[in-house]
């Protein structure tokens, strides 16, 4: 009963229309190639100042639901992924647009990327709690080990380990500027008072992620644009939707498991996803000609991923992708600290954001069908105009977080930076993870240390800390493994 | 566009992590030691990091010299660089948003706004007159009015 008047804020007219705005904006921000979804919520977590949380934290979760969805506009349309989670899509998508039924795959792409969503927020809605009470038992050591479990993400999120790393360990520097969080002691600020609380984290995502899209836009502007295809009927058949039904179902689960790992993102779940669809077809040669359940695998497991990547964020405060990671900052806007303390504190604004998760799939189901038909005027905005719009959000966003100038060069500095790590192959995902998990993991590791008086054989000690560590270990040496293992298949072939 | 070599690149970036760690082990001599009593003090974690980002970055060129000395026949990774004009074109661009932080507060949203938006749109390429002047005053109109009276979020 308690339960269902949580979920009374979110049938009020003004959260509702919030939530399908959102869903709406990040369906175009997805379509948009090279606008992706961590940027549509980096860009919009100003718009949630005078919201409540739960109205604000629903929008940013309507965005990102619908930006990933959007990505499979362009892929489709256009062959190019508007989001890396769509990358899978364009396989499948493109082919059936060339042969005439763009309408068709979009279509398959929404009820897709809908029971995906849809599966994955019972998922959360379950899970997350039962998590959230195993977590309130951990003391700093737990935490050290878990947020360090967290840093290996940034093994799996950069294509080069090497780069990966390095990034992961700048960022963690880079978090240590400004007060230290156990003595206060100033650490790197220059004199500049500033910085004294460090590199504010909105301003610095908001750099890392949109701005440093616009210095790639500006790079792309005057390239060609491709040809857009004509987009006609939006319906699958019953006998493709036949067809399509264990690609979606093992796409959805599988974007859901894949989803709670943290790290792993949408985009490595639609390209397991896809393989397996493949591997399990009657008919294998058919995927990559424009074969329906091609698209039902990719876009049911890249939303799956949605609903589940919150699973860790709101249990344990370690976010499950980079977009959550980007929602964190979201959530310390509302003064919210994610983690298993929230579901005691803020149960309201949990089960708020559970019912959020479900509203947001059905708008973008809404959205996604109803404009079918529109999707290819969308693509056609001005990228000159789109461009300088963005940076003026960049600068409003930045600004208005702690009505702070300095905030701006900040947001400036790290857009530059955010540029050239993309260009030469640095991870910016990994980068914001470490700004967000070094803290944490500072923190514990020395109130851990002070607490077991310097001895640290002791302070790893307990049982959950060594599995979390022994994570660690595994999610460290799998990228190793798992090539040696694709050299021996290779061989083997 | 013109190709760079990413072990090259790699080389130099390697070189200019190498020299920021220096400075950074040289400003982490300078930190405090504060009142505690643990060896894990202020300064622990940014040494280890430190020293974590020097070696790797010893890595990331040694891996370079040895990728550039095994490239032959099959040829090697390029980056995508842009050619000279568009890299110029990005610098201003880069000075141009550092004035903009500059301006935004004491000038104040509305005159900052209007005066980068204009010619940011100029340096990207955008001639049509009306798309030039009036885009900028519509956009920067709503934007403010949009965080000032809907979202009542103060702007300068």
């Amino acid at each position: 009963m308690e339960t269902l008047s949580y979920l009374a804020p979110l049938f009020q007219l003004d959260v509702m229309w919030t939530i399908a705005l959102g869903t709406l904006g990040g369906l175009i921000i997805g379509a948009l190639p090279g606008l992706t979804a961590t940027m549509g919520v980096a860009l919009l977590i100003p718009l949630t100042f005078g919201m409540t949380p739960v109205m604000g934290l629903n929008m940013l979760i309507g965005i990102y639901i619908g930006g990933i969805y959007g990505g499979c506009v362009s892929s489709i349309l256009l062959r190019t992924p508007g989001t890396p989670a769509s990358a899978a899509t364009v396989l499948d998508g493109y082919p059936m647009a060339q042969r005439g039924e763009a309408g068709k795959a979009l279509g398959m792409a929404t009820i897709a990327s809908t029971i995906g969503g849809l599966v994955s927020a019972v998922v959360l809605a379950t899970l997350a709690p039962q998590l959230a009470g195993v977590a309130l038992q951990f003391g700093a050591p737990e935490y050290f080990a878990l947020a360090l479990f967290g840093l290996t993400i940034i093994a799996s999120l950069s294509g080069d380990i090497l780069k990966g790393a390095i990034s992961g360990i700048l960022g963690i520097l880079i978090s240590t500027v400004g007060a230290d969080p156990i003595s206060g002691v100033m650490r790197y600020t220059f004199g500049v008072q500033g910085f004294a609380s460090g590199f504010a984290f909105t301003p610095a995502l908001i750099g890392l992620f949109a701005l440093s899209e616009v210095f790639t836009q500006i790079e792309r502007i005057g390239l060609r644009e491709p040809a857009i295809t004509l987009v006609k009927n939006r319906w699958p058949s019953r006998a493709d939707m036949h067809e399509s039904r264990g690609a979606l179902v093992r796409g959805s689960i599988i974007g859901t498991i894949i989803g709670i790992i943290p790290g792993t993102g949408s985009g490595t779940a639609s390209w397991i996803a896809y393989n397996e669809a493949r591997r399990t077809s009657k008919t294998p040669e058919k995927f990559g000609t424009g074969h329906m359940p091609g698209i039902a695998a990719t876009e049911s497991a890249n939303n799956a991923v949605c609903a589940a990547a919150l699973i860790p964020l709101l249990a344990l405060g370690i976010p499950g992708d980079v977009v959550t990671a980007v929602l964190m900052g979201g959530l310390m806007i509302q003064g919210l600290a994610p983690g298993p303390l929230l579901f005691q504190t803020n149960p309201e604004i949990v089960v708020g954001i559970f019912g959020g998760t479900f509203m947001a799939t059905i708008f973008m189901f809404i959205f996604g069908m109803a404009l079918i038909p529109v999707f290819s005027r969308i693509l056609k905005v001005p990228r000159r105009l789109l461009t300088m719009s963005i940076v003026i959000f960049c600068f409003i966003g930045a600004f208005s977080i702690n009505l702070n100038p300095v905030d701006l060069y900040t947001m400036v500095g790290f857009g530059v930076l955010g540029w050239g790590m993309q260009k030469f192959g640095f991870s910016q995902a990994a980068l914001c993870i470490a700004l967000i998990l070094g803290p944490m993991m500072e923190a514990n590791f020395r109130r851990g240390m002070l607490q077991a008086g310097d001895d640290l054989i002791a302070m790893l000690s307990g049982p959950i800390t060594l599995l979390f560590l022994a994570l660690t270990a595994l999610s460290l040496c799998w990228p190793m493994i798992a090539a040696r293992r694709a050299a021996r298949r290779t061989q083997t072939n | 566009m013109t190709d760079l070599r990413e072990s090259k690149a790699d080389i130099w970036i390697g070189g200019g992590l190498l020299a920021f760690c220096a400075f950074a082990a040289w400003r982490t001599l300078r930190i405090k030691q504060g009142f505690t009593t643990s060896i894990a003090g202020p300064s622990f974690v940014p040494w280890i990091m430190v020293g974590a980002t020097a070696v790797l970055a010893a890595f990331l060129i040694l891996r370079a010299l040895r990728r550039q000395r095994a490239a032959g026949a099959d040829g090697v990774a390029v980056i995508a660089m842009p050619d000279r004009r568009t890299l110029l074109r990005l610098g201003v661009f880069a000075l141009l948003l550092a004035a903009y932080s500059a301006a935004f507060f004491p000038i104040g949203y509305l005159p900052a706004t209007l005066v980068t938006f204009v010619l940011g749109l100029l340096l990207i390429g955008e001639r049509k007159p009306w798309l030039l002047i009036g885009f900028p005053v519509v956009m920067t109109g709503a934007v403010y009015l949009a965080f000032t009276e809907l979202l009542s979020v103060w702007l300068p």
